[in-house]
């Protein structure tokens, strides 16, 4: 078992690019993230999910952040496979209509929602939380838990490298062998982790956090024309949708299963 | 004397193409004490996880007493090569000191009565056995960094690695690890310790390998490497004070290799007194 | 006259749960310009010190606090970190847990934020101090990408930025590799040598420091035992006993003292020493020239 990498949440790191979609406001990349969603999920046939996957596939490509959205798909295979195959047993009928279309319900989810995070810095995020009436020390404690995200990863393979070279061996033994070898890395891990808070907690402090009631915002977040084109050409899609939906006007291929 | 690690043509990435080792070659025997030098991001910690199997070379061989290590586990490697890393912290999990120091023993499968004793005895030589029922956690700084050394030297592995071992340490708990270090190297074990400490590395050790950007830069006697202005500054490392002060009295014919404090003390009174 | 900036009076205080003092009546006065390093064996109470300068104790750390704690005017007891923080700048061990945020000029401008100053004010001083401190080249970067020492650095500017009169460090450099550790160190000094900024500094790397601070303090056991120029403190012996890395030319000048040669005061570092040297070796030299 050589060196182990987090890939799934490599999918989800926020990397700057100088592209149209990080310009993009979050308030409008969240519109797309939540139209794409319900439309996705209204259908349990295939070909709509495949259609929005292949177009959120241009929008990462326009994003240039392929290689990342790659490290991500290739982290749900697992659980897409899972999926495929509990919902395949569960099916009362069109069994492999049914785990097909499920399956790439959560592969499009789960690309959709790797755009967002992707191309959203946490601080951009957090602006528009903010905006949108969180408490600033909600937005914080979340731009925080980001930016701590690989610094735990880094903590916890130290920690497994530490008793790994005490002779501790996580691939051998039973099942409930192998949960009792996680306490000597659960434990150190914890134990530190509470230790930084408290150190962070100290340096928040000799910042001033929490000085005054109305602190000052030097960063801003601006819907720009683009930015509410975007979000209501969005929104038309949707409700053109859901209106053909229920007045049953939706082309027939869209309802398309795959033979038994 | 056997050859305790053997290092050939050794190429590591943790990221695809990024070489954070290119293409390193040397040969510890044993009963040797190197230090390995470069400043921080040179590749010394990724180097020395080699040495147990913890990464596994991408080109090139890593052996520890003649067996490849990816040939091997982890656990069998580090029951010849023992990694005390940097932060006690990482590590400590038990209950007890006590259980904290027979984790080891335990995972190498000692038996029972071998284990009470080597306790013990490892207690005692770092002046722990008082708290031998205590929670490791209750510990001073000092107090766990020496039982993190503990509880590997407990099971008296051949090779003896340590990350940094000085950092962080105040002047009375140097001279602890100093010491311990001391007799380790008497004792004929083999001794390897990552530093970026001069006035350590000088004090302790035969032999400086250094490093710089995952190339091996120098590798020869301290004295020779550490004195060295090109080597050091190719490396982000200041000379210690007592070689800065022999390059600074070179006109009064004081050579430039001098790392002791008493070989610079003797030929300054030389000087003086003529 | 000096202005006395900080003032601490017969301090005892025990953390919460413990019954052995961690500072034990310590007496300190600090005056404007000041550059004061204090250093001492791991537990002698030297963070604990530090955190009283900015209310960390007693409001952030409970405990029992008894004497009198007086900064820039205002009595810790009574006044919350948040208004001290203004004053007295914190710098910490580990640059990691100090830095939040996702760039350098984020951080940076974070605490002027926490201050509710106007963004002109903010955009003013979040340039002045990327020019100061030199990050232009990296403001955009996060804190990850960046080398331990920068990483201080920044740390050091997003505190600077904030204005405070005192800054203080505590082990700045402790995680750092030596560069690393003289680049922050020399900013540390020019922000007290140029800027003026009273500097309160603990360090173990005293041949990197002892040299540039005005005065010296050394601690055991939660009291001040030594304190003055650190010519002075570091003259004496059994230093090391106390747990402080007396820097190797202070131990060659003891040597030659005990032979019998005296040289025109204590050294701080190798250029010191050499200078020293030469001056005696000009005098024993005019000496014989007198005598023949």
């Amino acid at each position: 078992m050589s060196y182990f990498r987090i890939t799934i949440l490599k999918g989800f790191e926020f990397r700057k690019k100088d592209t149209l979609i990080h310009k993009l406001d979050p308030r409008a990349k969240a519109v797309y993230v939540i139209v794409m969603s319900i439309i996705v999920l209204m259908f349990t046939t295939p070909i709509p999910s495949l259609i929005i996957l292949l177009s959120s596939f241009i929008i990462v490509v326009l994003a240039k952040t392929v290689k990342e959205w790659i490290s991500t798909m290739k982290g749900i295979i697992l659980l897409s496979v899972f999926i495929f195959v509990v919902n395949y047993l569960i099916a009362p009928v069109d069994k492999l209509n049914y785990a097909v279309s499920m399956t790439l319900r959560l592969i499009t989810l789960t690309s959709i929602f790797s755009i967002f995070f992707l191309t959203t810095s946490p601080e951009d995020f957090s602006l528009a939380l903010l905006k949108l009436g969180m408490p600033y020390e909600y937005t914080l404690i979340f731009t925080m838990a980001l930016r701590f995200i690989p610094t735990l990863a880094r903590d916890l393979q130290m920690i497994v490298d530490a008793q790994r070279s005490r002779g501790l061996e996580l691939e051998r033994g039973g099942a409930i062998q192998r949960i009792k070898k996680f306490l000597p890395i659960l434990i150190p891990l914890i134990i530190y982790e509470i230790k930084r808070s408290f150190m962070v907690a100290e340096a928040l402090e000799a910042r001033a956090f929490g000085a005054v009631e109305s602190r000052t915002y030097f960063y801003e977040i601006k819907m720009s024309s683009l930015d509410w084109i975007f979000s209501i050409s969005l929104v038309i899609l949707l409700i053109l949708v859901i209106f053909s939906y229920i007045t049953g006007t939706l082309p027939g291929w869209l309802f398309w299963k795959i033979p038994a | 004397m056997r050859l305790a690690i053997e290092v050939e043509d050794l190429h590591f990435y943790y990221v695809k193409g990024e070489y954070v080792l290119r293409g390193i070659n040397f040969e510890i025997k044993e009963g040797e004490s190197v230090v390995i030098m470069g400043s921080n991001g040179a590749g010394k910690t990724t180097l020395i996880k080699h040495f147990n199997g913890l990464l596994k070379p991408i080109k090139g061989h890593v052996r520890v007493f003649g067996k490849d290590t990816r040939n091997h586990t982890v656990a069998e490697l580090s029951r010849l090569v023992g990694i005390v890393f940097q932060n006690p912290d990482h590590q400590l999990f038990a209950e007890t000191v006590e259980k904290e120091i027979r984790f080891a023993l335990e995972n190498f499968n000692f038996p029972s009565n071998e284990i009470d004793k080597r306790v013990d005895k490892i207690l005692r030589y770092f002046g722990l056995e008082r708290y031998k029922s205590a929670s490791p956690f209750n510990l001073s700084e000092g107090e766990k960094k020496r039982l993190a050394i503990a509880s590997v030297l407990v099971y008296e592995p051949d090779i003896v690695v340590l990350d940094e071992p000085t950092i962080g340490q105040d002047a009375i708990q140097r001279k602890r690890i100093i010491n311990v270090l001391k007799e380790l190297i008497k004792s004929g074990k083999t001794v390897v310790a990552v530093t970026h400490d001069v006035e350590f590395a000088v004090e302790l050790f035969e032999r400086a390998i250094v490093l710089s950007r995952g190339l091996l830069v120098a590798d020869g006697s301290v004295k020779e490497v550490l004195t060295n202005q090109k080597v050091l500054e190719v490396a982000n490392l200041l000379p210690s004070q007592v070689t800065k002060c022999a390059w600074l009295l070179e006109d009064f014919g004081i050579p430039r290799d001098i790392v002791s404090i008493e070989e610079l003390k003797e030929h300054i009174y030389k000087v003086l007194r003529g | 006259m000096k202005e006395r900036l900080i003032t601490i009076d017969h301090v005892t205080f025990y953390y919460a749960g413990t019954e052995k003092p961690a500072l034990n009546n310590v007496n300190l006065k600090v005056y404007r310009g000041d550059s004061l390093l204090i250093t001492g064996p791991s537990g002698c109470g030297k963070s604990t010190l530090c955190r009283l300068l900015n209310g960390l104790i007693p409001h952030f750390f409970s405990g029992r606090l008894e004497g009198e704690v007086n900064v820039l005017g205002y009595d810790i007891r009574k006044t919350p970190t948040h208004v001290l923080a203004r004053h007295v700048g914190m710098v910490f061990q580990n640059p990691e847990n100090q830095l939040f945020l996702s760039s350098v000029e984020k951080e940076i401008v974070f605490g002027l934020e926490n201050l509710g100053l106007p963004r002109e004010e903010i955009k003013k001083r979040l340039e002045e101090v990327i020019e100061l401190l030199d990050l232009g080249n990296i403001r955009d970067k996060p804190p990850y990408e960046l080398s331990g020492g920068q990483q201080q650095k920044v740390a050091i500017a997003a505190v600077v930025a904030m204005g405070p009169e005192v800054m203080v460090l505590d082990e700045p450099t402790a995680h750092l590799d030596p560069l690393s550790s003289k680049e922050v160190l020399d900013l540390v000094f020019k922000l007290n040598h140029e800027l003026k900024v009273t500097v309160i500094l603990v360090e173990h790397k005293l041949d990197m420091t002892a040299s540039q601070v005005s005065r010296m303090l050394i601690m055991n056991e939660g009291k001040v035992i030594l304190e003055g120029n650190p010519r002075d403190v570091l003259n004496g012996y059994h230093l090391e006993r106390l747990g402080v890395n007396v820097p190797k030319v202070v131990e060659v000048y003891n040597e030659l003292k005990k032979r019998g040669i005296i040289l025109n005061g204590v050294p701080l570092t190798p250029e010191e020493l050499v200078e020293r040297i030469k001056t005696e070796k000009l005098r024993l030299t005019y000496e014989v020239g007198n005598r023949s």
